[in-house]
């Protein structure tokens, strides 16, 4: 069973990992835990690492304890997310090659089922991460990577089905709701209303209001058609992390839905390396290409 | 402590109430009066049913008897009166007692009135032969009440003298009851009259005195079950005693009344007493515990007597100025519908829920013994379905609320463990994780999360009563007088409606409509809150729930009743006790009664979906219901008769003169015909033979006058249709009568001169016989006559006759058919009525039922054959449906539907489908040049997508914007278009206005193209927004124009007015552009801005004609007065001299265009192309190249037009 579910010792730590309060999980006492979850209590913490970006933390702990298949793990992810965010294409397929390596061998590993399961999902092996992921013996963070697959598959009815599901053994768990709030937030219609609410409720409460929760509440309302609450929680999630992409790829969208051309236009070089800059400069090329199809004439 | 749930039924006004009794049956209530009248009251609808009044002083004791028409009254006059109330009049008087009669009460079931009086005793009476049959003496003080047990042979009394008695009278009974089975031992006691005491009182002995009061006891009563009594005196206490066979004991005292208790009573069906005393109070005591549960003051009558009904849960209490009748708590139970589930709590206060579709009861689920006070039950339920979770409010403690989950399984009353709860009036759920919680003292709402915690807070409008799920994420908030509906998430107010006294809000189950239930009204509205209708009910409306098909029904106290959207309403069923509705399903309805059981009532719902399939003309349905149920009865005819539906309610009908006055009314001759046979009534005939005639039926015509022996009428119908062997006949006829005049007639429509005088003749009127004959050229009858008459022809003066006039033929024989009338097309009803062999007709005949949905059909088709130019693949089935089959592999994005969804550019945009968004501006606007477009392309592409952080180390996740926010359909959905048509208007429009007025034309230029770009790529809801769209388009094309004209006039000479320092060809240019200026259509002020530019440069440079047309313009169509006056001046000087020192081709009379290529005028006629986009004019010679406006359309090039609409 899950060590994380509702009744076991490790309730808050896991709540909160994904109420994104990292320095919460870091600064964490370990030593008052039962011997058997000291381990799964670790590995959260390095996830909380990683989530900050503190690879060499990560990895450093993670050499200590060579040969442990969970350190393993972490360490394949570790790397993994250090070279995707250098852009070094080759060490990112050698840790897809890693992970996919350690997944055929350890695949019954709850960490290597989540961390091997994200690197695989980020390297275009959704499948193969589907396989493994789907070994999990009642993990709710599986459950949500598994969820998060299909629904970048865009197959909203199996993320549905997944959801539903998980609502069922685990109730009303933080992790559930989020992830039932991913699923809504492509459903739409009244559904966009309860995962705003979801997320507001993490955003709003201070003890829980991370930059991710605001940007998730900016970004239900945004769907809501609410532009001018939006705004306000996105400049709050601002405030939080000036530098964070995810925060100005979103006000970008914002201020263009708005109609805020200008503006618009002076935040969108601030976006330069980002996914989402990619992605507009991608388009933009398609755009000039799809022009040259036609040849317009210029009177004199 | 006033207590909020004393729930006042009726209240009358009078003099002091002594006594009063409820009917067993039906609500009415008798009141005895110290003023010596008896009112008889029906308390449901507030009616003075009657008055008795032979007493003589106040009335004190008063009953109803259970079975019989009677009732029973003592008073101060010492009488004892029994009255029928049927025949309202006393039937006999009993005399005996000596003093005031204080109480007087019926057996339940032996023919015996009790009655007690101050002359001390207690006497039982026999009603039917009307004798007292026993006195009961041993009171030493005024006897104040004495009552029979309801089942034993027990009498219980109370008097001044500070005790309670209780008697034995089973030998009173024994005595009267038929002579059956007699032991020998009764033989003896009955033959030993003598052992009695020496009053004779073997019949009633004390059992036991209670003694334990202080003071005189006012009055005393039996528990209707258990082995109790309950006593009030004016020590102002109320005692509680307990009686075994052999003793009886003062088990407690109930304090708290602080004058003298009047009166006191058990509750009949829980254990509870009731009291009323002098000190104005009504009060409620806890059998078990005998404290206080509540009390009711009133501020100045003193309470003198209480009376529960013995069956429902109602009592009464009279005091110094008349009566009220009150309930202790509402029966109504909280309950809660969802889905096929019902969700309810019991008497007991047990949660169970009932399963409509397998009609079973669960278990007790849960147990709410705790919550609230004991005596009250729960007022309200919410369910929450996502949760599984319910809400419950109780009025307890001024309103709280408890936040309970059910269990998964029902196993049983299990208490409840981990409950949330606070305080409030109201509270509802209103998502799936929220709850709004409705404070009355400090109106507020709170929205609360699932853990309790305060999200918000609302304010409502002031004198807010009570709050109700309003749709999601909404709010109907009640006040006395209106409803309001309001966004949570907005926190703003949607709409409000003026509705009075609304108590309950019942919602449909597709959530469109919502009926507002008032004491008296039903209000249907749609979920905007638009009111659909209303009705009115004089019986209190009780509760409502709708069926699947937008028929409400709706109980009152003693009806279920329906309502149709349109206010059509009716009854459905009677019932014999209240029930609160909560779901109908087929000929199920399902509801609650007051002891909170789910009952099931049989409904027959034909005449309602009759209605329905009337209103919603669905003929099929109709027929359907007639063929299957035996739909007859005068109300339906009726109906249909009022709602214009004569010839369906023909159908119903069987009895002759109904049927006949339906036929007359849809024109079917037929069957009044055959009716009329039938009843065979002059009247009849006389309006059959009005209807034919209109109808022009002669044949019908001719029947119903040969019915009616109207003859002329006759003659004058085969006149005119021709029939000249009927008119023969009908000469002969009149003949046969002997009707001279009718003769007369008729030989006048004949024609038939030999007949006519010979009537004459026959008549003694021989000069106009001869006058006849002669101006008719019969000579020989001429002198026939004057030789009958003996006279000459020349003793006759005769005036100049002219030709005989010679009767006209009939052309045509009308006669032998009638004309061709319309042919009345049977309803599509009949036809489909005539039976499955004439369906064909059906098909034909009801064009406007089937035929229209084909033609629709097609028209859509051919719509999509329009924009098939489109030919971005239409074809979503397909695919779609792949997807979710599949079983594993990625899915179409969200963006892909967009472009399946949409044939606007806009859309395909969005979806990021630039191509496809291309092809189709190609097609629709001729568009060719599409960079000017890319800052609006990449736009739209940026704001329809956001990025939602979700699984660590993981890409965010994309989501798609939409504008159909509401939409789940995936084949509906559609993307936001930033900078929609009302920005545009708004923002863009007014920033391109405010350029031109303040002179800064460049930029101008820009917002007006950037305008044309933006309508180009976008997207709107409805055909007004396109027509707006299309105006836009026209405006911004105007003003570029007119901005590039004036642009171009500068780039030539610059700002200065004076020319003389350029060449005159420049010259002549610069005076033509800003001639050409004043072209373009745009605001009159704007053009009065070019005109008067144009008029002062031509003024400046002697361009005096010029200069003069433009004056005129600016006098006439100009906005600013400034101008005008030197508008004025100019035209003053340019009069003197009139004449253009240049000629320019600008000719101020003509109709032209202005290039907007090469700025010259394209006069009116002469070849020209356009833009196709925005229609700006260009000389032949541009064609093919790209629009100078717009920059994006090709001139001339086919086009099917801009699609802006889905």
């Amino acid at each position: 069973m899950d060590p994380f579910s509702a009744d076991g010792e490790l309730t808050t730590l896991h709540t909160y990992f994904h109420q994104c309060l990292y320095p919460a999980v870091l600064s964490y006492d370990l030593s008052p835990l039962s011997d058997s979850n000291k381990l799964p209590a670790t590995i959260l913490q390095l996830r909380a690492h990683l989530a900050l970006n503190q690879y060499s933390e990560a990895l450093s702990v993670c050499a200590s304890n060579k040969g442990k298949v969970d350190f393993d793990a972490v360490a394949i992810c570790a790397r993994y997310m250090q070279a995707k965010d250098r852009g070094d294409g080759s060490s990112v397929t050698k840790a897809s090659e890693e992970a996919s390596a350690l997944a055929t061998k350890e695949g019954d590993n709850a960490t290597v089922q989540i961390l091997c399961g994200t690197v695989l999902a980020g390297t275009e092996n959704e499948d193969e991460a589907l396989e493994l992921l789907s070994r999990h013996q009642g993990s709710l963070d599986a459950v949500a990577l598994i969820i998060q697959i299909h629904l970048q598959q865009n197959r909203l009815d199996l993320a549905k089905k997944e959801a539903q599901s998980a609502r069922k053994w685990a109730q009303d768990n933080l992790l559930v709701n989020i992830a039932e709030s991913w699923v809504a937030m492509r459903e739409g219609g009244e559904q966009y209303q309860s995962a705003y609410y979801v997320f507001e409720e993490l955003a709003q409460a201070p003890a829980t209001q991370s930059v991710k929760s605001l940007l998730s509440q900016a970004i239900s309302e945004m769907h809501l058609g609410r532009l001018e609450e939006s705004e306000a929680a996105l400049k709050q999630a601002a405030e939080l992390e000036p530098e964070n992409e995810l925060v100005k790829a979103n006000q970008l969208v914002l201020l263009t839905l708005a109609g805020k051309r200008d503006e618009a236009a002076k935040a969108k070089p601030e976006l330069e390396k980002s996914g989402f800059a990619q992605d507009l400069a991608e388009k933009k090329k398609e755009f000039q290409a799809a022009c040259e199809r036609y040849q317009p004439k210029f009177a004199a | 402590m006033q207590s909020p749930n004393m729930l006042t039924k009726f209240e009358s006004k009078s003099s002091r109430a002594k006594g009063i009794a409820f009917h067993p049956k039906r609500p009415w209530i008798l009141v005895s009066l110290h003023s010596s009248t008896i009112q008889l009251w029906d308390y449901r609808m507030g009616t003075l049913i009657d008055r008795f009044e032979e007493h003589d002083g106040p009335v004190r004791g008063i009953d109803f008897h259970k079975t019989q028409p009677l009732f029973v009254s003592g008073g101060d006059d010492y009488r004892i009166k029994v009255w029928s109330h049927q025949s309202r009049r006393c039937l006999f008087t009993l005399t005996g007692h000596l003093d005031y009669v204080r109480t007087v009460f019926f057996h339940h079931e032996l023919p015996w009135i009790i009655s007690s009086s101050d002359d001390q005793t207690i006497k039982i009476w026999n009603w039917q032969n009307r004798s007292l049959i026993c006195t009961m003496t041993g009171h030493n003080h005024y006897a104040m009440c004495a009552q029979f047990h309801p089942k034993e042979d027990l009498v219980v009394s109370a008097s001044l003298d500070q005790s309670v008695r209780v008697w034995d009278i089973s030998g009173l009974r024994k005595k009267h009851s038929a002579p059956t089975t007699m032991t020998f031992e009764e033989q003896i006691a009955r033959s030993n009259p003598n052992q009695a005491d020496m009053f004779g009182n073997t019949d009633a002995v004390v059992k036991f005195v209670l003694e334990g009061h202080d003071r005189g006891v006012n009055w005393v009563a039996f528990h209707p079950t258990l082995p109790l009594i309950v006593s009030a005196g004016d020590d102002r206490l109320v005692k509680l005693w307990r009686m075994s066979e052999t003793k009886a004991w003062e088990v407690d005292t109930c304090r708290g009344h602080f004058q003298n208790v009047s009166a006191c009573s058990f509750h009949p069906h829980q254990d509870l007493i009731l009291s009323v005393g002098e000190d104005k109070t009504i009060r409620v005591w806890d059998l078990n515990k005998r404290t206080a549960v509540q009390s009711f003051k009133r501020e100045n009558d003193r309470f003198w007597v209480i009376a529960a009904h013995p069956e429902i849960n109602l009592f009464a209490a009279g005091h110094d100025n008349g009566v009220m009748v009150f309930k202790l708590e509402r029966e109504r139970p909280a309950s809660a519908v969802y889905q096929n589930q019902l969700f309810y709590i019991t008497k007991e206060k047990h949660v169970r829920s009932y399963d409509f579709s397998k009609n079973i009861e669960s278990p007790s689920m849960l147990s709410l013994k705790k919550i609230g006070s004991p005596w009250l039950p729960p007022r309200t339920l919410s369910y929450n379905p996502a949760e599984r979770a319910i809400l419950v409010t109780s009025s307890a403690d001024g309103g709280s609320y408890e936040l309970v989950a059910l269990p998964r399984d029902a196993t049983g009353a299990i208490e409840p463990t981990d409950t949330k709860r606070g305080t409030g009036n109201s509270a509802v759920f209103v998502a799936r994780n929220r709850f709004a919680v409705f404070t009355k003292s400090n109106q507020q709402i709170d929205i609360k999360d699932l853990a309790n915690s305060t999200t918000k807070t609302i304010k409502p409008p002031p004198g807010t009563t009570d709050i109700y799920f309003g749709g999601t994420g909404c709010l109907l908030m009640i006040t006395a007088t209106s409803v309001v509906l309001y966004d949570i998430q907005q926190k703003k107010q949607l709409a409000e409606l003026q509705v009075n006294g609304v108590k309950y809000v019942v919602w449909s189950n597709d959530g469109l409509h919502a009926a507002l239930l008032s004491k008296h009204n039903v209000t249907i509205v749609t979920k905007s809150l638009q009111q659909i209708s209303t009705l009115h009910e004089t019986i209190r409306i009780k509760s409502a729930t709708w069926d699947d098909a937008g028929v409400l029904l709706y109980s009152t106290l003693n009806h279920v009743k329906y309502t149709l959207m349109n206010g059509d309403n009716g009854i459905v069923c009677t019932l014999d006790q209240t029930v609160y509705l909560q779901r109908v399903k087929g000929r199920n309805l399902y509801c609650l009664d007051r002891y909170a059981k789910p009952r099931i009532l049989a409904i027959d719902p034909t005449e309602y979906r009759f209605k329905l399939a009337l209103v919603k003309r669905n003929y099929d349905e109709m027929l359907n219901i007639i063929k299957t149920s035996s739909l007859v009865g005068q109300s339906i005819i009726s109906y249909l008769q009022k709602k214009g539906y004569p010839e369906i309610a023909l159908q119903f009908v069987q009895d002759p003169q109904t049927r006949f006055e339906l036929a007359l009314e849809c024109g079917n001759l037929d069957v009044a015909v055959e009716m009329a046979k039938e009843l065979d009534r002059p009247k009849l005939w006389t309006r059959l033979s009005l209807e034919a005639l209109a109808h022009g039926n002669h044949p019908v015509v001719e029947m119903t006058y040969q019915k009616l022996r109207s003859f002329d009428k006759l003659s004058f119908l085969y006149l005119v249709t021709g029939d000249k062997d009927k008119l023969r006949r009908m000469a002969k006829i009149a003949e046969h009568r002997g009707d001279t005049s009718s003769r007369f007639q008729n030989s006048l429509y004949l024609g038939d001169v030999q007949n006519r005088v010979e009537l004459l003749k026959e008549l003694d009127l021989y000069p106009l016989a001869y006058l006849t004959a002669k101006s008719n050229g019969l000579s020989e009858e001429c002198e026939s006559i004057l030789e009958a008459t003996g006279m000459t022809e020349d003793q006759i003066k005769l005036p100049p006759m002219g030709e005989p006039t010679s009767i006209p033929k009939p052309i045509v024989p009308t006669f032998t058919s009638p004309w061709p009338a319309k042919v009345t097309s049977t309803s599509a009803f009949e036809t489909a009525l005539l039976g499955p062999g004439e369906e064909d007709v059906v098909a034909t005949n009801s064009e406007d039922l089937e035929d229209e949905p084909v033609e629709l059909e097609e028209g859509d088709d051919e719509d999509a054959a329009g924009w098939d130019m489109g030919e971005v693949d239409v074809d979503t089935s397909e695919d779609f449906i792949n997807v979710e089959s599949a079983e594993a592999g990625a899915g179409s994005s969200e963006a892909d539907l967009w472009t399946r969804n949409s044939p606007v550019a806009a859309d395909h945009a969005a979806g990021g489908s630039f191509e496809t968004a291309m092809q189709l501006l190609n097609r629709q606007v001729g568009a060719v040049n599409f960079s000017p477009l890319e800052d609006r392309f990449m736009e739209i592409y940026q704001a329809s997508r956001t990025l939602l952080p979700a699984s660590v180390g993981l890409s965010p996740l994309v989501n798609y914007v939409r504008r159909t926010v509401n939409e789940t359909d995936s084949r509906k959905l559609l993307p936001t278009i930033p900078r929609d048509l009302e920005h545009i208007t708004t923002v863009d429009l007014v920033a391109g206005k405010t350029q031109m007025r303040t002179n800064k034309l460049e930029d101008g230029v820009r917002t007006f193209k950037g305008i044309l770009h933006d309508v180009m790529l976008n997207a709107v809801g409805t055909q007004s927004e396109v027509s707006e769209a299309k105006q836009l388009i026209h405006t911004a094309a105007q003003y570029t124009l007119a901005m590039s004209i004036e642009l171009q006039r500068r780039s030539l000479t610059g700002t200065s007015t004076d020319l003389s320092s350029f060449s005159d060809e420049t010259k002549k240019r610069a005076l033509e552009l800003s001639a050409y200026f004043t072209v373009p259509e745009m605001e009159p002020n704007h053009v009065t801005l070019a005109l008067f530019a144009a008029m002062n440069l031509a003024h400046k440079n002697k361009q005096l004609s010029s200069a003069l047309s433009f004056a005129n313009s600016v006098i006439e169509k100009g906005t600013n007065a400034k101008f005008k006056e030197s508008a004025r001046k100019i035209k003053a000087i340019c009069e003197r001299n009139p004449n253009d020192t240049l000629e320019i081709e600008f000719d101020q009379f003509a109709e032209f265009d202005v290039c907007a290529a090469s700025y010259t005028p394209i006069y009116n006629g002469s070849p020209s192309v356009a833009c196709p986009y925005d229609g700006s004019k260009y000389h032949q010679k541009y064609k093919g190249t790209v629009c100078k406006v717009c920059e994006v359309a090709q001139i001339g090039a086919p086009a099917s037009g801009l699609r802006l609409t889905v």
